[in-house]
């Protein structure tokens, strides 16, 4: 009797191992890089997630609209939707300031960041890790594209697009995540470093040299926008400890709480990509 | 027999959706809820039940590449563990009786159990890097699995005997 006949979920089962590891195997080399199955499946079923989001929302609206508060909650969400702009345009206003002090500049930019910006909605987080990844309701058909910054209603940084970027959904990696990196400033001190998060809540300020002065608790830290990724001044997070690196006595430890929270990352800014801090 | 698989492939792609949409509304209720509950391992036991075996590790395949897309983590991970899970699941319960509520909760815990250690370990041999328990939440996903499945399974039960009786 033929090994098929015998043993036929077995040899199924080794088939789909063997599929598996020649699939975890082909990544190794290419790093962050998503395949192109990887983005099929992501394309074929990110609708599906934003369709089961909507509904959700959508009920939850309509019970609100019609049986709760009418036209009042109507009135709120406008008045939120004013504000979440207010908030964007009046961070990047104070940044702007802050960095170069030329008021036809600010104008300027401030027009174009106003035209560009992509509001967004938050529908899924990561399966694996939830300080890794989101999804947004916003594609490449509302403009979207790898790279560009995403921001929480009040201005402070959430992450960066990344691929796949479907025709209505994206990805963005949070800061959070233990593979991103942003070149970040402490508002007083002025120390500089690069911002990486550890796939948890916290947080840390790489290539700090022991030796470097400035930098206190509680101080909080601004994008530079060297990294050519992150607009230079958005808010990032805040100093939380300031350590000696008993492993890497080279450079300080710095762990960092950053602004963004999971409770108010319903509704985030899409920013325009930006070349070395400028629009 | 082609009608057999087409229909298993398209109960496959609905079990898929169906985790889908399960983690949708998980994730709608906060990350902490996503780290504690694992939506694509619920659908996976409950097919493997159902279905045994062979269609067990299919919908695991499935189920765990859709997760792994959803995710920055290595693509195929979570379907290595997921397909693991599915096969095992549908292997002993095509073997041994696992309908009694305990019994059933008890086998789901292990199936659950071992899936984690199994994507644990995996995550860690290909990024050579630690999991991230968050703060123990991640421990508690066996036994919500385990809970949830062995409701789902009593719910069913409860309502094909009322079915039954009508």
């Amino acid at each position: 009797m033929p090994l098929w006949d015998k043993r036929q979920s077995v040899v199924i089962l080794a088939g789909l191992v063997v599929f598996h590891l020649l699939l975890i195997s082909i990544q190794i080399p290419r790093g962050a890089d998503k395949s192109l199955f990887e983005k099929s499946v992501f394309f074929v079923y990110s609708p599906l997630q934003r369709a089961a989001v909507g509904a959700v929302r959508n009920v939850r609206s309509v019970w609100k609209d019609y049986f709760d508060l009418r036209g009042a909650h109507k009135e709120n969400r406008e008045l939120k939707e004013r504000l979440f702009f207010l908030h964007q345009e009046n961070r990047f206003l104070q940044d702007r300031l802050e960095l170069f002090r030329s008021e036809a500049r600010i104008r300027e930019s401030l027009e174009r960041f106003r035209d560009d910006l992509i509001p967004a909605r938050v529908i899924g987080i990561d399966s694996a890790n939830p300080y890794r990844s989101l999804v947004l309701d916003k594609g490449s058909l509302d403009g979207v594209k790898a790279n560009m910054a995403v921001c929480d209603k009040f201005g402070n940084l959430v992450g960066r697009t990344i691929g796949p970027v479907s025709l209505r959904e994206a990805m963005v990696q949070l800061v959070t995540d233990k593979e991103s990196s942003v070149n970040v400033m402490s508002e007083k001190g002025r120390l500089v470093g690069s911002l990486t998060g550890t796939s948890g809540p916290i947080c840390e300020l790489r290539y700090v040299l022991a030796s470097t002065t400035g930098g206190e608790e509680g101080e909080e830290l601004r994008t530079t926008g060297h990294d050519r990724i992150y607009p230079a001044g958005i808010r990032v997070g805040a100093i939380r400890s300031i350590e000696k690196d008993p492993s890497l006595p080279l450079f300080r430890k710095i762990r960092v709480r950053p602004f963004f929270q999971f409770n108010t990352l319903d509704a985030v800014a899409v920013l325009p990509q930006v070349q070395g801090g400028e629009k | 027999m082609r009608e057999t698989v087409l229909k298993d492939v398209f109960r496959a792609v609905l079990a898929t959706a169906a985790a889908v949409l399960l983690y949708s509304l998980a994730g709608a209720a906060g990350p902490s809820v996503l780290v504690a509950f694992n939506a694509f391992s619920v659908v996976v036991i409950y097919f493997s039940v159902r279905r045994g075996e062979v269609f067990g590790a299919f919908a695991g395949t499935a189920c765990g590449l859709v997760q792994d897309a959803f995710s920055l983590s290595v693509f195929g991970t979570a379907g290595l563990t997921k397909t693991l899970l599915g096969f095992l699941t549908g292997y002993v319960a095509g073997r041994i009786d696992v309908s009694p509520a305990p019994r059933m909760a008890a086998f789901l815990l292990v199936v659950s159990t071992f899936e984690l250690g199994a994507w644990v370990l995996l995550s860690w041999a290909v990024r050579q890097e630690a999991v991230g328990l968050h703060r123990g939440l991640l421990l508690v996903q066996p036994l919500v699995t385990a809970l949830l499945g062995t409701s789902l399974f009593l719910a069913e039960r409860r309502f094909l005997a009322r079915r039954r009786e009508a």
